[in-house]
Protein backbone atom coordinates (compact mmCIF):
# COMPACT_ATOMS: atom_id res chain seq x y z
CA UNK A 1 0.00 0.00 0.00
CA UNK A 2 2.87 2.41 0.77
CA UNK A 3 4.45 1.72 -2.62
CA UNK A 4 1.16 2.54 -4.34
CA UNK A 5 0.64 5.64 -2.18
CA UNK A 6 4.12 6.96 -2.95
CA UNK A 7 3.69 6.29 -6.64
CA UNK A 8 0.42 8.19 -6.67
CA UNK A 9 1.95 11.08 -4.71
CA UNK A 10 4.91 11.18 -7.08
CA UNK A 11 2.44 11.38 -9.95
CA UNK A 12 0.90 14.47 -8.36
CA UNK A 13 -2.23 12.87 -6.91
CA UNK A 14 -3.41 15.37 -4.30
CA UNK A 15 -5.78 12.90 -2.67
CA UNK A 16 -2.91 10.48 -2.19
CA UNK A 17 -0.82 13.24 -0.70
CA UNK A 18 -3.63 14.06 1.70
CA UNK A 19 -3.56 10.43 2.84
CA UNK A 20 0.16 10.79 3.45
CA UNK A 21 -0.46 14.03 5.33
CA UNK A 22 -3.16 12.49 7.54
CA UNK A 23 -0.84 9.63 8.39
CA UNK A 24 2.21 11.64 9.38
CA UNK A 25 1.14 15.21 10.15
CA UNK A 26 0.73 14.70 13.90
CA UNK A 27 4.25 13.27 14.22
CA UNK A 28 5.79 16.07 12.16
CA UNK A 29 3.74 18.84 13.79
CA UNK A 30 4.68 17.57 17.24
CA UNK A 31 8.38 17.56 16.41
CA UNK A 32 8.22 20.99 14.77
CA UNK A 33 6.27 22.62 17.61
CA UNK A 34 8.63 21.31 20.25
CA UNK A 35 11.77 22.23 18.36
CA UNK A 36 10.47 25.70 17.53
CA UNK A 37 9.07 26.24 21.01
CA UNK A 38 5.61 27.33 19.90
CA UNK A 39 2.50 25.85 18.30
CA UNK A 40 2.25 28.71 15.82
CA UNK A 41 5.78 28.32 14.51
CA UNK A 42 5.20 24.59 14.52
CA UNK A 43 2.20 25.05 12.24
CA UNK A 44 4.19 27.18 9.81
CA UNK A 45 7.02 24.66 9.82
CA UNK A 46 4.52 21.85 9.21
CA UNK A 47 3.35 23.62 6.07
CA UNK A 48 6.88 24.17 4.80
CA UNK A 49 7.93 20.61 5.54
CA UNK A 50 5.03 19.00 3.72
CA UNK A 51 5.40 21.38 0.81
CA UNK A 52 9.06 20.42 0.62
CA UNK A 53 8.06 16.76 0.83
CA UNK A 54 5.61 17.26 -2.03
CA UNK A 55 8.38 18.74 -4.16
CA UNK A 56 10.96 16.11 -3.22
CA UNK A 57 8.85 12.97 -3.33
CA UNK A 58 10.16 12.36 -6.81
CA UNK A 59 13.56 11.70 -5.25
CA UNK A 60 12.27 9.16 -2.70
CA UNK A 61 13.72 5.84 -3.84
CA UNK A 62 12.48 3.51 -1.09
CA UNK A 63 15.89 3.06 0.57
CA UNK A 64 14.19 3.86 3.86
CA UNK A 65 10.62 3.68 5.06
CA UNK A 66 8.51 6.62 3.91
CA UNK A 67 7.88 7.73 7.49
CA UNK A 68 11.62 7.71 8.21
CA UNK A 69 12.34 9.71 5.06
CA UNK A 70 9.69 12.24 6.00
CA UNK A 71 10.90 12.45 9.60
CA UNK A 72 14.50 13.13 8.51
CA UNK A 73 13.31 15.81 6.11
CA UNK A 74 11.29 17.39 8.91
CA UNK A 75 14.14 17.18 11.39
CA UNK A 76 16.59 18.81 8.98
CA UNK A 77 14.12 21.56 8.24
CA UNK A 78 13.53 22.20 11.95
CA UNK A 79 17.27 22.31 12.59
CA UNK A 80 17.78 24.79 9.76
CA UNK A 81 15.06 26.94 11.25
CA UNK A 82 16.56 26.79 14.72
CA UNK A 83 20.06 27.59 13.45
CA UNK A 84 18.82 30.50 11.42
CA UNK A 85 16.85 31.91 14.33
CA UNK A 86 19.78 31.47 16.71
CA UNK A 87 22.17 33.18 14.33
CA UNK A 88 19.84 36.15 13.99
CA UNK A 89 18.79 36.53 17.56
CA UNK A 90 22.35 36.18 18.94
CA UNK A 91 21.16 34.29 21.92
CA UNK A 92 22.67 31.16 23.40
CA UNK A 93 21.71 29.11 26.35
CA UNK A 94 21.84 31.09 29.54
CA UNK A 95 24.61 30.05 31.84
CA UNK A 96 23.84 28.70 35.21
CA UNK A 97 26.56 30.66 36.96
CA UNK A 98 24.02 32.47 39.06
CA UNK A 99 22.10 29.31 39.78
CA UNK A 100 24.00 27.21 42.23
CA UNK A 101 22.77 24.11 43.87
CA UNK A 102 19.03 24.20 44.32
CA UNK A 103 17.73 22.11 47.12
CA UNK A 104 13.96 21.76 46.89
CA UNK A 105 11.91 24.46 48.52
CA UNK A 106 8.66 22.56 48.23
CA UNK A 107 8.08 18.90 48.02
CA UNK A 108 6.14 17.99 44.90
CA UNK A 109 4.10 14.96 45.76
CA UNK A 110 2.46 14.11 42.48
CA UNK A 111 4.14 13.06 39.22
CA UNK A 112 4.62 15.69 36.55
CA UNK A 113 1.64 16.18 34.27
CA UNK A 114 2.49 15.82 30.58
CA UNK A 115 0.83 19.11 29.76
CA UNK A 116 2.86 20.90 32.43
CA UNK A 117 6.04 19.49 30.98
CA UNK A 118 5.01 20.45 27.43
CA UNK A 119 4.43 24.02 28.54
CA UNK A 120 7.67 24.10 30.47
CA UNK A 121 9.62 22.81 27.45
CA UNK A 122 8.28 25.74 25.39
CA UNK A 123 9.82 28.08 27.95
CA UNK A 124 13.28 26.61 27.63
CA UNK A 125 15.88 28.85 26.03
CA UNK A 126 17.03 27.97 22.54
CA UNK A 127 20.02 25.73 22.54
CA UNK A 128 19.08 23.57 25.47
CA UNK A 129 15.48 23.13 24.28
CA UNK A 130 16.53 21.46 21.05
CA UNK A 131 19.03 19.23 22.83
CA UNK A 132 16.38 18.21 25.37
CA UNK A 133 13.76 17.51 22.73
CA UNK A 134 16.14 15.45 20.62
CA UNK A 135 17.62 13.49 23.53
CA UNK A 136 14.94 13.09 26.19
CA UNK A 137 11.83 13.27 24.00
CA UNK A 138 12.86 11.93 20.60
CA UNK A 139 15.36 9.46 22.04
CA UNK A 140 18.55 10.33 20.15
CA UNK A 141 21.85 9.56 21.86
CA UNK A 142 24.22 12.38 22.77
CA UNK A 143 26.51 11.62 19.86
CA UNK A 144 23.58 11.83 17.44
CA UNK A 145 22.32 15.03 19.07
CA UNK A 146 25.81 16.49 18.80
CA UNK A 147 26.00 15.61 15.10
CA UNK A 148 22.56 17.03 14.41
CA UNK A 149 23.15 20.27 16.27
CA UNK A 150 26.76 20.69 15.18
CA UNK A 151 28.11 20.70 18.73
CA UNK A 152 30.46 18.56 20.78
CA UNK A 153 29.08 15.52 22.55
CA UNK A 154 30.00 17.00 25.90
CA UNK A 155 28.07 20.14 25.01
CA UNK A 156 25.02 18.03 24.21
CA UNK A 157 25.22 16.46 27.67
CA UNK A 158 25.55 19.80 29.39
CA UNK A 159 22.71 21.31 27.33
CA UNK A 160 20.38 18.46 28.26
CA UNK A 161 21.44 18.78 31.87
CA UNK A 162 20.74 22.51 31.87
CA UNK A 163 17.37 21.90 30.30
CA UNK A 164 16.40 19.38 32.96
CA UNK A 165 17.44 21.75 35.73
CA UNK A 166 15.44 24.60 34.21
CA UNK A 167 12.43 22.35 33.74
CA UNK A 168 12.71 21.29 37.34
CA UNK A 169 12.77 24.93 38.42
CA UNK A 170 9.80 25.80 36.18
CA UNK A 171 7.75 22.87 37.42
CA UNK A 172 8.47 23.67 41.03
CA UNK A 173 7.48 27.26 40.44
CA UNK A 174 10.86 28.56 41.56
CA UNK B 1 29.17 16.12 51.17
CA UNK B 2 26.49 16.32 48.45
CA UNK B 3 27.34 15.12 44.95
CA UNK B 4 27.19 18.02 42.52
CA UNK B 5 24.18 18.33 40.22
CA UNK B 6 26.10 17.10 37.18
CA UNK B 7 26.93 13.91 39.04
CA UNK B 8 23.32 13.44 40.06
CA UNK B 9 22.27 13.98 36.44
CA UNK B 10 24.75 11.38 35.24
CA UNK B 11 23.48 9.08 37.98
CA UNK B 12 19.97 9.42 36.61
CA UNK B 13 21.27 8.65 33.11
CA UNK B 14 23.12 5.61 34.40
CA UNK B 15 26.39 6.88 33.00
CA UNK B 16 28.48 6.90 36.19
CA UNK B 17 31.23 4.36 36.75
CA UNK B 18 30.61 1.58 39.24
CA UNK B 19 32.53 3.14 42.11
CA UNK B 20 31.00 6.56 41.65
CA UNK B 21 27.51 5.09 41.35
CA UNK B 22 27.99 3.16 44.54
CA UNK B 23 29.13 6.31 46.28
CA UNK B 24 26.02 8.19 45.16
CA UNK B 25 23.82 5.26 46.20
CA UNK B 26 25.25 5.45 49.68
CA UNK B 27 24.73 9.20 49.86
CA UNK B 28 21.15 8.98 48.64
CA UNK B 29 20.34 6.46 51.36
CA UNK B 30 20.63 9.23 53.94
CA UNK B 31 20.05 12.52 52.06
CA UNK B 32 16.45 13.54 51.46
CA UNK B 33 17.26 16.63 49.41
CA UNK B 34 19.46 14.76 46.93
CA UNK B 35 16.83 12.02 46.80
CA UNK B 36 14.34 14.71 45.76
CA UNK B 37 16.59 16.01 43.00
CA UNK B 38 17.09 12.51 41.63
CA UNK B 39 13.36 11.80 41.87
CA UNK B 40 12.54 15.03 40.03
CA UNK B 41 15.05 14.39 37.25
CA UNK B 42 13.77 10.84 36.83
CA UNK B 43 10.22 12.15 36.73
CA UNK B 44 11.14 14.63 33.99
CA UNK B 45 12.91 11.95 32.00
CA UNK B 46 10.03 9.51 32.33
CA UNK B 47 7.38 12.07 31.42
CA UNK B 48 9.44 13.33 28.49
CA UNK B 49 9.41 9.84 27.08
CA UNK B 50 5.64 9.63 27.47
CA UNK B 51 4.68 12.89 25.78
CA UNK B 52 1.92 12.34 23.28
CA UNK B 53 1.54 13.47 19.71
CA UNK B 54 -0.26 16.74 19.03
CA UNK B 55 -2.77 17.13 16.24
CA UNK B 56 -2.18 20.08 13.94
CA UNK B 57 -4.96 22.67 13.55
CA UNK B 58 -7.83 21.60 11.31
CA UNK B 59 -7.09 24.39 8.84
CA UNK B 60 -3.57 23.07 8.18
CA UNK B 61 -4.54 20.67 5.41
CA UNK B 62 -6.63 23.32 3.63
CA UNK B 63 -3.69 25.72 3.71
CA UNK B 64 -1.35 23.07 2.40
CA UNK B 65 -3.75 21.93 -0.30
CA UNK B 66 -4.06 25.47 -1.54
CA UNK B 67 -0.27 25.88 -1.59
CA UNK B 68 0.11 22.62 -3.50
CA UNK B 69 -2.26 23.79 -6.22
CA UNK B 70 0.22 26.58 -6.86
CA UNK B 71 3.00 24.11 -7.58
CA UNK B 72 3.64 24.55 -11.27
CA UNK B 73 5.61 21.56 -12.44
CA UNK B 74 3.62 18.68 -10.98
CA UNK B 75 0.79 17.03 -12.88
CA UNK B 76 -2.06 17.18 -10.42
CA UNK B 77 -5.03 14.91 -10.38
CA UNK B 78 -8.29 16.16 -8.95
CA UNK B 79 -10.77 13.99 -7.15
CA UNK B 80 -12.92 11.52 -9.01
CA UNK B 81 -16.13 13.22 -7.92
CA UNK B 82 -18.18 14.19 -10.92
CA UNK B 83 -19.04 17.81 -11.50
CA UNK B 84 -20.27 19.85 -14.40
CA UNK B 85 -17.65 21.59 -16.52
CA UNK B 86 -19.06 24.92 -15.32
CA UNK B 87 -18.70 23.92 -11.66
CA UNK B 88 -15.25 22.47 -12.29
CA UNK B 89 -14.20 25.69 -13.99
CA UNK B 90 -15.57 27.86 -11.22
CA UNK B 91 -14.04 25.66 -8.53
CA UNK B 92 -10.77 25.56 -10.45
CA UNK B 93 -10.44 29.35 -10.61
CA UNK B 94 -11.55 29.58 -6.97
CA UNK B 95 -8.85 27.08 -5.96
CA UNK B 96 -6.27 29.13 -7.84
CA UNK B 97 -7.44 32.22 -6.01
CA UNK B 98 -7.20 30.50 -2.62
CA UNK B 99 -3.83 29.04 -3.52
CA UNK B 100 -2.51 32.50 -4.31
CA UNK B 101 -3.63 33.70 -0.89
CA UNK B 102 -2.11 30.64 0.76
CA UNK B 103 1.22 31.19 -0.97
CA UNK B 104 1.14 34.82 0.10
CA UNK B 105 0.47 33.91 3.71
CA UNK B 106 3.10 31.15 3.70
CA UNK B 107 5.76 33.43 2.21
CA UNK B 108 4.78 36.19 4.62
CA UNK B 109 4.95 33.88 7.61
CA UNK B 110 8.43 32.71 6.60
CA UNK B 111 9.60 36.27 6.04
CA UNK B 112 8.23 37.42 9.36
CA UNK B 113 9.53 34.44 11.30
CA UNK B 114 13.11 34.97 10.25
CA UNK B 115 13.00 38.62 11.13
CA UNK B 116 14.44 39.42 14.55
CA UNK B 117 11.87 41.38 16.48
CA UNK B 118 14.15 43.34 18.71
CA UNK B 119 15.66 42.88 22.04
CA UNK B 120 14.76 44.30 25.39
CA UNK B 121 18.37 44.35 26.51
CA UNK B 122 19.29 47.78 25.17
CA UNK B 123 22.15 49.12 27.25
CA UNK B 124 21.29 51.34 30.16
CA UNK B 125 22.36 54.96 29.82
CA UNK B 126 23.57 54.91 33.40
CA UNK B 127 26.42 52.58 32.62
CA UNK B 128 28.05 54.11 29.52
CA UNK B 129 27.28 57.79 29.19
CA UNK B 130 26.88 59.36 25.76
CA UNK B 131 28.14 56.36 23.78
CA UNK B 132 25.68 54.05 25.47
CA UNK B 133 22.86 56.54 24.88
CA UNK B 134 23.69 56.69 21.15
CA UNK B 135 23.81 52.88 21.00
CA UNK B 136 20.49 52.64 22.82
CA UNK B 137 18.90 55.11 20.39
CA UNK B 138 20.24 53.21 17.38
CA UNK B 139 18.94 49.93 18.82
CA UNK B 140 15.50 51.43 19.50
CA UNK B 141 15.31 52.83 15.97
CA UNK B 142 16.42 49.53 14.48
CA UNK B 143 13.79 47.69 16.51
CA UNK B 144 11.08 50.15 15.42
CA UNK B 145 12.11 49.75 11.81
CA UNK B 146 12.03 45.95 12.05
CA UNK B 147 8.64 46.04 13.71
CA UNK B 148 7.25 48.33 11.00
CA UNK B 149 8.51 45.93 8.34
CA UNK B 150 6.92 43.00 10.14
CA UNK B 151 3.69 44.97 10.48
CA UNK B 152 3.70 45.63 6.76
CA UNK B 153 4.11 41.94 5.96
CA UNK B 154 1.30 40.91 8.28
CA UNK B 155 -1.05 43.60 7.01
CA UNK B 156 -0.34 42.47 3.47
CA UNK B 157 -1.32 38.91 4.31
CA UNK B 158 -4.39 40.09 6.21
CA UNK B 159 -5.59 42.22 3.27
CA UNK B 160 -5.27 39.27 0.90
CA UNK B 161 -7.22 36.95 3.17
CA UNK B 162 -9.83 39.59 3.98
CA UNK B 163 -10.48 40.12 0.29
CA UNK B 164 -11.27 36.44 -0.17
CA UNK B 165 -13.22 36.04 3.05
CA UNK B 166 -15.33 39.15 2.47
CA UNK B 167 -16.19 38.33 -1.10
CA UNK B 168 -17.28 34.77 -0.24
CA UNK B 169 -18.92 35.49 3.11
CA UNK B 170 -22.39 34.96 1.66
CA UNK B 171 -21.54 31.23 1.67
CA UNK B 172 -21.66 31.29 5.47
CA UNK B 173 -24.79 30.97 7.54
CA UNK B 174 -25.73 34.16 9.44
CA UNK B 175 -24.80 32.78 12.89
CA UNK B 176 -21.33 31.73 11.80
CA UNK B 177 -20.80 35.02 9.99
CA UNK B 178 -21.86 36.90 13.14
CA UNK B 179 -19.45 34.84 15.28
CA UNK B 180 -16.62 35.58 12.88
CA UNK B 181 -17.43 39.27 12.91
CA UNK B 182 -17.45 39.32 16.70
CA UNK B 183 -14.12 37.46 16.93
CA UNK B 184 -12.54 39.79 14.41
CA UNK B 185 -13.72 42.82 16.36
CA UNK B 186 -12.11 41.48 19.55
CA UNK B 187 -8.81 40.84 17.77
CA UNK B 188 -8.87 44.25 16.06
CA UNK B 189 -9.38 45.87 19.44
CA UNK B 190 -6.41 43.95 20.85
CA UNK B 191 -4.25 44.99 17.88
CA UNK B 192 -5.28 48.61 18.36
CA UNK B 193 -4.36 48.51 22.05
CA UNK B 194 -1.05 46.81 21.32
CA UNK B 195 -0.23 49.46 18.69
CA UNK B 196 -0.87 52.17 21.26
CA UNK B 197 1.39 50.38 23.73
CA UNK B 198 4.18 50.08 21.16
CA UNK B 199 3.84 53.76 20.27
CA UNK B 200 4.24 54.80 23.88
CA UNK B 201 6.98 52.25 24.62
CA UNK B 202 8.71 51.32 21.35
CA UNK B 203 11.44 49.26 23.06
CA UNK B 204 9.03 47.21 25.13
CA UNK B 205 9.36 43.55 24.17
CA UNK B 206 5.98 42.55 25.66
CA UNK B 207 4.25 45.34 23.69
CA UNK B 208 5.91 44.23 20.45
CA UNK B 209 5.11 40.57 21.08
CA UNK B 210 1.53 41.48 21.92
CA UNK B 211 1.16 43.31 18.61
CA UNK B 212 2.67 40.46 16.62
CA UNK B 213 0.46 38.00 18.51
CA UNK B 214 -2.58 40.07 17.51
CA UNK B 215 -1.60 39.92 13.84
CA UNK B 216 -1.02 36.17 14.03
CA UNK B 217 -4.42 35.68 15.68
CA UNK B 218 -6.11 37.70 12.96
CA UNK B 219 -4.36 35.75 10.22
CA UNK B 220 -5.30 32.49 11.93
CA UNK B 221 -8.95 33.51 12.13
CA UNK B 222 -9.05 34.60 8.48
CA UNK B 223 -7.37 31.37 7.44
CA UNK B 224 -10.02 29.43 9.35
CA UNK B 225 -12.70 31.46 7.57
CA UNK B 226 -11.25 30.70 4.16
CA UNK B 227 -10.87 27.02 5.11
CA UNK B 228 -14.50 26.93 6.24
CA UNK B 229 -15.70 28.45 2.97
CA UNK B 230 -13.54 25.94 1.10
CA UNK B 231 -15.04 22.99 2.97
CA UNK B 232 -18.55 24.24 2.36
CA UNK B 233 -17.89 24.64 -1.35
CA UNK B 234 -16.55 21.08 -1.50
CA UNK B 235 -19.69 19.91 0.22
CA UNK B 236 -17.70 18.54 3.16
CA UNK B 237 -20.23 19.17 5.92
CA UNK B 238 -18.27 17.33 8.58
CA UNK B 239 -15.12 19.33 7.90
CA UNK B 240 -17.07 22.58 7.81
CA UNK B 241 -18.80 21.74 11.10
CA UNK B 242 -15.44 21.06 12.79
CA UNK B 243 -14.02 24.38 11.68
CA UNK B 244 -17.20 26.28 12.59
CA UNK B 245 -17.20 24.66 16.02
CA UNK B 246 -13.60 25.72 16.56
CA UNK B 247 -14.47 29.28 15.59
CA UNK B 248 -17.33 29.39 18.10
CA UNK B 249 -15.02 28.09 20.84
CA UNK B 250 -12.47 30.80 20.13
CA UNK B 251 -15.14 33.43 20.51
CA UNK B 252 -16.22 32.30 24.01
Amino acid sequence: MTVDLVARCQAGDVEAFETLYRQYSARIYTLASRMAGSAEDGEDLLQEIFLQAYRKLGSFNGDSALGTWLYRLALNHCLDYVRSRQAKMNKLTETLDAETSFRPTARRETPIARLDLERAVERLPEGCREAFVLHDVEGFGHKEVADLLGIAEGTSKSQVFKARLKLRAFLRGT
Amino acid sequence: MHPNDTTLNDYVDGSLGTIEQSSVDQHLATCASCQQIVADLRDILRTAGELVLREPPIRSWSRLERAITMEPAVRRQTTGASSSPAEAGRYGSYRTWLAAAAALVLATAVGIRYMPLGRSDAPSTSSGGAAAAITADATAQSVESELRQAEGHYENAIRGLEAIANSERSELDPRTAATLQKNLAVIDQAISESRAAVRSQPASDPAQQSLIEGFKNKIGLLQDTVALINEMRKGNEAGAARIASGLKQKGT
